[in-house]
């Protein structure tokens, strides 16, 4: 399966990318890590006119911790933000996300902003970019702006970029001290995209709950914070009964798809069942 | 559209220009304009792993990439595993040979490759992480267990070789 | 062993028996393999094909000519320039297959999504591609039909005109007493309906073919070849017009073939035919998005089943009905394999009073289906031990007591089965092995007893958990004859000819074992060829569980000619007419006394070569294996985890026990795939959706359990002969996995869940259903 002709551009800075983009609007796209993309080029599935390399733009790769605040570079690989001590340490929800992303083979070239950008409503990145209420930093010759997680993911691969914007940095705000984490995600096979999964973030004070934060993944075409379920246990404590709650209070009126790998129903219960663990898993790291 | 470009690819240490389309996939560069045949292509949408080759020393696809975009960095394929044409094999392929890790062998230097930049981790691993850490290659003939022995073998020959 | 010369005894190693890595290795350790993608030819052109994406319709037009005008498309090709040919059965062909054979371009009617319509030559595979794009095929669409129940009905849309139906011939078989009366009169009757699952061989490497015409010489040269290329060369030589003498076939490395890479596609017409039409070499090869839709798929198979037994749980009588779908058109094994293989299958390693099998294949929109290892014994093998595990659920009978109950055993020998040889037609005897024995040796292997209370231990303490047994008998088509030839070479090694198929089960191993016992030699002086059909000229390849069995009778038959070869030559150079007492083959020479003292002359000298063609008059070899699993269910997500899973099979005897276990793992995580993971699946309108690795989902190495391998060496030592007894092992692995995973499951879920347990793969949506029903009922 070989892809159609592309006119090739390799650019060395942002704003060569975005001189681009700027002029070939739809017709380009951005070749990042290329683990999405280059599939969908082999397969036909795409073949856009104009490819622009962002390969090597040192400018955006980067992983920075500055005043609590994480800044992460587009072009930092996946594998390079799992190694990452720093993000390890006060961020270690995306350690987890990462580590269920396809296998190291894939993070060693796919990129976080390539992953964030695709808008796999079954990717586990945009999940724990939700959860973490990240910031999405872009840019184009029009000037720049900064998107919520709510308003970067649009619908099923597609994100409110402009043909002519590029994403050029994610900024993830500090944790509150006493932030258990868990993501939890169940998928056929090690690696491949889950089926239903939930990111947890419990902050708590000895057993009460001060804050909830619970993103759905697979729940529908983006991301989504189940808040219901969060409102339920804040003031509370989590213990089997109230995850399990928060696990049904999840799913409620969320549309999952249906395939030819799991139907909407079964979505449902995967996820409740995962917001369940995952609250679980997530307190039991406060109180460590 | 679709002009030529000239690239140079380091390739287990040497050199190799061509002139080719931006759109040609690394793997069918290595393949045919090296003539490096042992990196396989199995699925060219990043499954299956038999196209593994390590740039940087990482192990990443080679369907996934373009030719012009690998230049400038270190590509390693299966041919520089042993020592020459008809020299001593690395420890993992005299492993995998030892313990029956290869049938019709058409994944194997995407498995060498893949596992090697891990083996030093792999004696403190227990069979599900070795499992896992295996998960992006896929075999069809062996059922991978003998593929688990093999990297156990090779991983705690290589770490008393270190002792 | 020894071997002894006046007076001398001399010993030798022995390779028969010994698990040894494999002298395949090296190569294909080191990226030294040659697979048919590897191998470019100066002045070579690509080939792309053009396959429909409609699953069943009228052809109204194809449009070449933006093709034909893109630079570097050399030529494009339909239906209309190419001989008005079909592919023709190898198997057991019969009138019935006639109407629904595949032309190698889609001729006025496309019939699945996949099917070639026309082929691209270009400079290099990316123009080629781009050429296939740009070729129009308009179609009208007809009504699909996908369900193999609904194509058998009267309004259902018929496939090929001229056959007037979509069921091809119907076979069926009836033993014993009178069925009705016993089901009748029986205690306790089971019955239901089973669907296998549609999946395949997929190997890891897609298929590839290069091919060459030298009218000057004249010769017609295609590599890539596989499993079955004497008859390949055969078919194409008939296709083509040409006499065998002008075709060659060269095997490569191949990854992988499990009974679907090899036998003779449409693109094993185009690419030499094509090399004819542009005088250029053409090379083609496979991607995984055709492979997917293009190569032989399989299993597909919906059963009734009714199993009558008594009180006691002696089984009396089946009474069955299957149908298989055998996809768009009949393929090269024809319409009277399957019905027969899936009869055959049936009624397993047991005692019946009787049995009523009615088998069919039928002709619906989907690829075209074809064997995969173990076909027509996969299939009805689960249909049977899951439907044994429901009789024992009725009459509370422990699953491996009701088997041991109705196994034949040795003092039933030789046991008519009632089934028919399809190679000899005459009837099968279980006459060899041992069904209880080898029951018993995986019984004990596991522990059993102690396995079943701990598994009863942990479901009363409410643990998902369940273990399955399941037994089966498989009978092989091992093919008429092998051929070998043995050469002694200048240098002192000694090369072996033989016309077996390597596709990566590591027979060139095996075989050089054998060789290099029989010719008393270090196996480093025995060089395998197997590969060309200029130097093998007559074989019969690789299938059925035959290379280790047909290949090694072969080559030992072709040592024994070598070696009488080189003493008559011998003899006669020292002026005798007889071989005199005194000279023997010792270790590649022959070696005799005279008045100087010992003398040698090595058979490299003598210029000896030997040869052998086995024929034997005996048909299938019979084979028994039992499988045991473990597994646990996680009622949230429904997965199915196997803790544990052992095969014990009875092989006759292993030559090399480490490829043996190698095979076995490996048909063993492919029938566990099928069982839990795989499917080509379908849309009502006939459109693939298993279309990429994503959706066809192999499982990888997290997925798959360790496989204890129990190996049963009984086979008869009937002779000196090392092969005396050996059976194949090629398929052994698979045949029994589908029916004890699903009885592990059953047995984990209890009763209720039965009915639904009866449908493959076994998918974690179904199981999470079941666990919750299960709650539910509680």
């Amino acid at each position: 399966m070989k892809p159609a002709r592309f006119e090739y551009h390799v650019v060395r800075k942002v704003d060569e990318a975005l001189a681009l983009l700027a002029e070939h609007g739809d017709e380009a796209k951005v070749l990042a890590g290329g683990q999405s993309l280059v599939p969908l080029l082999n397969f036909g599935l795409a073949a856009p006119a104009h490819l622009v390399d962002l390969n090597r733009i040192e400018d955006l790769a980067y992983v920075r911790r500055q005043e609590g605040v994480l800044h992460v570079g587009a072009m930092t690989r996946q594998a390079t933000l799992e190694a990452s001590g720093v993000v390890a340490r006060h961020w270690p929800l995306l350690i987890a996300a990462l580590k269920l992303v396809a296998h190291p083979q894939i993070r060693n070239r796919g990129t976080v902003g390539g992953s964030l950008a695709h808008a796999d409503p079954a990717a586990e990145l945009p999940v724990a970019g939700a959860a973490l209420d990240a910031r999405f930093h872009v840019r184009s010759t029009r000037g720049a702006r900064t998107l919520t997680w709510s308003e970067l993911f649009v619908t099923h691969l597609t994100t409110a970029l402009e043909p002519d914007e590029l994403l050029v940095d994610i900024e993830v705000p500090p944790l509150p001290p006493g932030t258990g984490w868990a993501f939890a995600e169940f998928s056929r096979r090690h690696g491949d995209f889950g089926l239903g999964g939930a990111a947890a973030l419990v902050t708590a004070d000895g057993d009460v709950c001060r804050e909830v934060r619970i993103a759905l993944l697979g729940a529908g075409a983006t991301p989504v914070r189940a808040t219901e379920a969060e409102r339920s246990l804040a003031g509370g404590r989590v213990d089997e009964r109230s995850a399990a709650k928060a696990g049904r209070l999840a799913v409620e009126g969320i549309r999952p798809p249906g395939d030819l790998h799991g139907s909407a129903e079964y979505r449902r219960d995967l996820i409740e069942a995962m917001v369940r663990r995952a609250l679980l898993d997530a307190a039991a790291r406060v109180r460590r | 559209m679709g002009d030529r470009l000239s690239v140079t690819l380091d390739i287990n240490g040497d050199p190799y220009e061509r002139e080719v389309e931006p759109r040609l996939l690394l793997s069918d560069f290595i393949r045919h304009e090296a003539g490096l045949t042992g990196t396989h292509v199995g699925c060219e949408h990043g499954v299956c792993g038999a196209c593994t080759v390590q740039l940087d020393g990482r192990p990443v696809r080679s369907c996934l990439m373009f030719a012009a975009q690998a230049e400038g960095h270190r590509i390693r394929t299966v041919e520089a595993l042993a020592d020459g044409v008809d020299g001593a094999l690395h420890p993992l392929q005299q492993a995998f040979h030892e313990s029956h890790g290869l049938q019709c062998g058409f994944c194997t230097p995407g498995f060498l490759l893949s596992i090697e930049p891990q083996l030093a981790d792999v004696p403190d691993w227990d069979d599900e992480q070795i499992r896992a850490a295996l998960a992006g290659n896929l075999c069809r003939c062996t059922g991978y267990q003998d593929i688990v022995t093999s990297v156990r073998l090779a991983a705690a020959r290589m770490q008393g070789d270190e002792a | 062993m020894s071997a002894s010369a006046i007076g001398q005894t001399v010993e030798t190693e022995r390779y028969s028996g010994r698990a040894m890595p494999r002298v395949e290795d090296r190569r294909l350790l080191t990226g030294s393999g040659a697979y048919a993608a590897d191998l470019d030819l100066d002045g070579q052109l690509h080939m792309s094909v053009v396959r429909s994406d409609v699953a069943h319709g009228t052809i109204r037009a194809i449009d070449v000519s933006a093709a034909r005008q893109r630079e570097g498309v050399v030529a494009v090709y339909t239906a209309a320039d190419v001989p008005d040919v079909r592919i023709p059965v190898r198997l057991l062909p019969t009138e019935a297959a006639k109407g629904a054979l595949q032309p190698v371009l889609a001729r006025e009617r496309v019939r699945y999504v996949g099917e070639p319509v026309a082929v691209v030559i270009a400079t290099d595979a990316y123009t080629a591609e781009d050429g296939a794009r740009d070729v129009r095929v308009d179609v009208d669409p007809l009504p699909p039909v996908v369900d193999p129940n609904v194509a058998t009905t009267d309004d259902a849309p018929v496939l090929h005109a001229a056959m007037g139906t979509n069921c091809l011939e119907a076979f069926e078989v009836s033993q014993g007493g009178d069925v009705d009366a016993i089901f009748e009169r029986a205690h306790v009757v089971v019955e239901e309906r089973f669907h296998v699952n549609r999946h395949g061989a997929v190997p890891m490497e897609p298929r590839g073919l290069l091919a060459r015409h030298e009218p000057d010489r004249p010769l017609l040269t295609v590599w890539g070849v596989a499993k079955v290329k004497h008859h390949n060369r055969r078919i194409l030589a008939e296709l083509l017009s040409l006499p065998l003498e002008e075709i060659r076939f060269v095997e490569l490395d191949v990854g992988g073939g499990f009974g679907a890479r090899g036998e003779f596609y449409p693109e094993d017409f185009l690419v030499p035919w094509a090399a004819m039409q542009v005088g250029r070499p053409v090379k083609w090869v496979e991607d995984r998005r055709e492979n997917l839709v293009a190569l032989n798929q399989s299993r597909e198979q919906d059963w009734t089943l009714e199993v009558a037994a008594d009180a006691e749980g002696r089984l009396l009588a089946i009474r069955a009905s299957g149908l298989f779908n055998q996809g768009a058109y009949v393929r090269t094994h024809g319409a009277a394999l399957f019905p027969r293989l899936m009869i055959n299958h049936l009624p397993g390693p047991y005692r019946w009073e009787a049995f009523a099998v009615r088998t069919a294949p039928v002709l619906t929109n989907k690829t075209p289906s074809g064997t995969y290892r173990g076909p027509g014994q996969y299939e009805p093998t689960f249909v049977r031990e899951r439907a044994l595990d429901m009789v024992a659920r009725e009459l509370r009978l422990d699953p491996v007591e009701l088997r041991r109950r109705n196994l034949v055993t040795t003092e039933d020998y030789p046991y008519d089965s009632g089934l028919t040889d399809l190679q000899t037609g005459l009837p099968v005897l279980y006459e060899d092995g041992d069904f209880p024995e080898t029951l018993d040796r995986l019984l004990d292997h596991t522990g059993y007893a102690d396995l079943r209370a701990d598994v009863n231990a942990r479901q009363a303490a409410g643990e998902l958990v369940g273990l399955g047994v399941a037994v089966f008998v498989e009978m092989g088509t091992p093919g008429i004859f092998e051929q070998a030839r043995v050469v002694a070479e200048a240098d002192g090694t000694f090369t072996v000819h033989v016309g077996i198929a390597s596709i990566g089960q590591g027979i060139e191993t095996v075989l050089s074992q054998i060789a290099a016992d029989e010719l008393q030699v270090p196996i480093e002086q025995v060089r395998m060829s197997y590969r060309d059909t200029d130097v093998i000229p007559e074989g019969q390849g690789a299938f059925s569980s035959r290379g280790t069995v047909y290949g090694g009778h072969a080559v030992v038959g072709a040592v024994h000619d070598l070696k009488e070869q080189a003493l008559a030559a011998a003899a006669d150079a020292g002026g005798a007419f007889e071989v005199p007492a005194d000279m023997a083959y010792v270790r590649g020479a022959v070696c005799w006394e005279d008045e100087s003292g010992p003398r040698s002359v090595t058979l490299a000298e003598l210029g000896a070569e030997g040869s052998y063609r086995y024929q034997p008059e005996g048909g299938s070899h019979t084979a028994m294996g039992a499988n045991l699993g473990v597994v646990s269910l996680d009622p949230d997500t429904g997965r199915v985890q196997l803790l544990r899973y052992a095969v014990a099979y009875e092989l006759g005897r292993a030559i090399n026990p480490l490829t043996v276990r190698g095979q076995i793992r490996g048909g063993v995580a492919q029938g566990v795939a099928g069982a839990l993971f795989e499917e080509f699946a379908y849309s009502p309108e006939g459109q693939p959706l298993s279309t990429s690795f994503m959706d066809y989902m192999m499982p990888t190495a997290a997925e798959l359990p360790d496989v204890d391998v129990i190996i049963v060496e009984l086979g008869e030592r009937t002779s000196d002969s090392p092969l005396a007894g050996a059976k194949g092992a090629g398929e052994g692995g698979i045949v029994g996995t589908a029916p004890t995973v699903a009885n592990a499951v059953a047995d984990a879920l209890g009763a209720g869940a039965d009915r639904a347990l009866t449908r493959l793969p076994i998918t974690p949506e179904r199981v999470h259903r079941l666990c919750r029903a299960r709650e539910r009922a509680a």
